[in-house]
């Protein structure tokens, strides 16, 4: 591997420089790396470390304040008895993999629409991308509006007649978790639109004229060949889709209160819940390193293949 | 707080600590989560009496019972407490007084005989090692039954005396297309409602034996079973849009007589005040069914933090004997809707729902405490809420089902 150092030398060093003995140059990327430090320790004290210090909570027996009484793995033992933590789990592969799935598969197809050429592009841009400006409180309260039976959606479509109509997801067990998926992708749909567009306007037009002498038929095109070239905007959406759904814990709040019981909990809002309402700090942290462990299980493999397939080099 | 009153408490704060002694011991800070119109003013005059006899009051509000019992402890945590501050009795209390963040008001409890004035049980929940650690500023009811009355009168009931009854007197109201309960399905609803269905049908020793000893057998009874049931009867008179509602908007539905009854605390009441109805003219007010009388307490209360040592500061002190005042409790118990603390206050000015609270209380036998006051930590009180609230939304258990699993959530979170 080339040596950095020596390019810096090469393209900026004088011949006096070069004779100074006795005296270390300062390296530019000594100054780069000074400049990364205090960020650095940042990193590995606040975010790493308070992952050991949650990790040392959670064998504790630690209620409202933090209390070093070691008590082994009581607390996951507590978790996994837990009804309404494996509730939350569930709800969240069903949440995540209906969030990731339809925000990927609607706004991709939403790209490809508006890259085949429409009038008025950056009207359907701004249009999909003005419910990214709202935050998640806000489409959750818009949503739980429109999805109330007796106010939203159910009650003005029977208002106009179809008196049979139901929509009361919202309020039924069974259901409820599905709503979060609508709410979520309502309102991330735009930036994976923003990011699958951008995507497809790096796409060398020849490859367009080459399959159109070839003459594949255009879905074609898409699957076999332009949806492969888009592999790396595939895995920036799904690995920022991922994070979002992980954080999920404002748009329970807001749209469900983790709904009808605790149908439509996810752990995020079960960790906070029981860290500040509950004084269950070690059932919390418990809860919170089993969804790192988690994440980690899920997400990694996936980021592990996709950056050796870059550097292997087949990815483009 | 606007900027120009930040400025203000931090130069009072600045000053105070300046000029040594007087003015010092007679500032305190006192952290709430009581942000809606009627709590304010009831708070107010609790302000304006402090006031009045020298102290300072700096106001500091948080909405959110939650996260304003967390900024408290967070703050007693890095070294910066609020002197006085709004909490919960119970179990989390007391864990701030095992690890020595308390102040004790033991003195002014002493010189002014609480024990003798303030409901037994209530002494016992605000006593850590013998020393007061929280001043009980006043006492909800949690087993009320709010009623329209023209609603009831279009059906042709009466007002339900058992739970029996209640049961047919729903049914009727529903075929006259009125929802017989006004219900808010958050999980603190659905227990106080569960509650009231608790003690209605098991009766008071059950419900007390009940939360203080959290005894097996009684979990697994047959008149748990019975309470279950019932519970369950009353899922058909809750309409589909209860899930998540408020507690204040099903207590407007009361009001314009959309439902019928709401099973709530007596906070509702100062909703119904503040709609401008007399309680006991168009809304009226009657114990939950049940077998006998009882009053499910629950109390507001402030605890106090430790400044230097656990002795009360002068300030904390005069704060503790405001709250206590005969005629700051009048004042302050009819804003908001409860009844005094003391016991021996004159109860001719409340309305009459408060009067016929107060002359129950006079019997110790209806004495009954919120879970959280029996000394039931959180977790499991939190665990009895998601329990309830599952039994209550889901549409396959069966009561006998709700019951295991009420049992279960309970031992798991011991």
């Amino acid at each position: 591997m080339p040596d950095p150092a020596q390019d810096v030398l090469h393209y900026s060093a004088t011949p006096q420089d070069a004779h100074q003995k006795g005296r270390r140059r300062w390296r530019p990327q000594w100054t780069a790396r000074m400049a990364l430090i205090p960020a650095m320790a940042i990193t590995i004290f606040c975010f790493y470390g308070f992952i050991i210090w949650t990790f040392v909570i959670s064998l504790t027996r630690s209620r409202l304040l933090p209390v070093y009484k070691f008590t082994g793995f009581d607390q996951y033992g507590r978790l996994f008895a837990n009804e309404r933590w494996w509730t939350a789990m569930q709800n969240l592969a069903i949440h995540g993999f209906l969030f990731i799935g339809g925000c990927i598969v609607f706004g991709y197809l939403l790209a490809i629409l508006i890259d085949r050429g429409v009038k008025a592009e950056g009207l359907f841009r701004t249009v999909f991308m003005l419910p990214l400006s709202m935050s998640f409180i806000v489409t959750g309260v818009i949503w739980q509006w429109v999805m109330n039976p007796g106010l939203g959606l159910q009650e003005a479509v029977r208002a106009l007649g179809w008196a049979g109509f139901e929509f009361n997801w919202i309020v039924r067990p069974d259901r409820s978790i599905y709503t979060l998926a609508i709410a979520g992708i309502w309102q991330q749909v735009g930036l994976c639109m923003a990011l699958f567009l951008a995507g497809l306007r790096n796409i060398d037009p020849n490859i367009w004229k080459a399959a159109r002498v070839d003459g594949i038929p255009v879905w074609r095109v898409y699957l076999h060949i332009i949806t492969p070239m888009m592999r790396t905007v595939f895995f920036t959406v799904f690995i920022l889709m991922s994070a979002i759904v992980m954080k999920a814990f404002d748009l329970v709040v807001a749209l469900t209160g983790g709904g009808p019981g605790f149908s439509s909990d996810l752990p995020a809002r079960f960790v906070v819940d029981h860290i500040l309402n509950r004084q269950e700090l070690g059932l919390g942290a418990a809860g919170a390193f089993v969804l790192l462990c988690t994440v980690i299980a899920v997400i990694a493999p996936y980021i592990y293949f996709e950056l050796q397939k870059e550097r292997s080099g087949r990815g483009h | 707080m606007t900027k120009l009153s930040k400025v203000a408490a931090l130069a009072a704060f600045l000053s105070a600590g300046v000029s040594a002694g007087a003015l010092h011991a007679q500032t305190a800070e006192v952290l709430h989560w009581w942000t809606s119109g009627s709590e304010q003013a009831a708070l107010a005059e609790v302000r304006k009496v402090f006031e009045a006899s020298g102290g300072e009051w700096v106001d500091t509000p948080i909405a959110g019972g939650g996260n304003a019992r967390a900024a408290a402890v967070n703050r007693m945590l890095g070294g910066d407490p609020a002197a006085v501050f709004q909490f919960s009795i119970g179990q989390q209390l007391r864990e701030l007084a095992d690890q020595g963040l308390l102040a004790n008001v033991d003195k002014v409890a002493s010189e002014e005989n609480w024990d003798q004035k303030l409901p037994p049980l209530i002494v016992k929940a605000a006593k850590y090692d013998g020393d007061y650690i929280a001043a009980p500023i006043n006492i909800h009811g949690e087993n009320w039954m709010f009623y329209n009355k023209a609603a009831l009168e279009k059906a042709g009931v009466d007002v339900p005396k058992s739970w029996d009854d209640f049961v047919v007197a729903a049914q009727k109201l529903k075929d006259a297309g009125i929802i017989p309960i006004g219900l808010g399905g958050q999980p603190w609803q659905e227990r106080i409602m569960f509650n009231s269905v608790l003690l209605g049908v098991a009766g008071r020793e059950f419900y007390a034996k009940l939360y203080s000893t959290l005894d097996d057998d009684l979990l697994d009874s047959d008149t748990m079973r019975k309470v279950f049931e019932t519970f369950a009867a009353l899922k058909p008179f809750v309409d589909e849009g209860s899930p998540g509602r408020n507690w204040n908007e099903a207590t407007s539905m009361v009001i314009k007589g959309d439902a019928a009854f709401q099973f709530m605390g007596d906070w509702a009441k100062g909703e119904i005040i503040a709609a401008g109805i007399e309680p006991g003219t168009t809304v009226g007010c009657a114990f939950a069914p049940a077998i006998d009388t009882a009053y499910i307490m629950t109390v507001d209360a402030f605890a106090f933090s430790a400044m230097d040592g656990e002795e009360a500061t002068p300030a904390q002190a005069k704060m503790a004997h405001v709250m206590l005042e005969p005629d700051v409790q009048i004042a302050f118990n009819k804003k908001k809707g409860s009844i005094p603390a003391r016991m021996d206050v004159p109860a001719d000015s409340f309305d009459s729902c408060a009067q016929t609270a107060i002359r129950t209380l006079q019997d110790e036998k209806t004495h009954l405490v919120s879970t959280g006051l029996f000394g039931v930590p959180s977790a499991v009180s939190g665990a009895i809420d998601d329990s309830i609230s599952n039994f209550w939304n889901s549409t396959d258990m069966s009561p006998a089902e709700g019951q295991a699993q009420f049992h279960q959530a309970i031992s798991n979170a011991k």
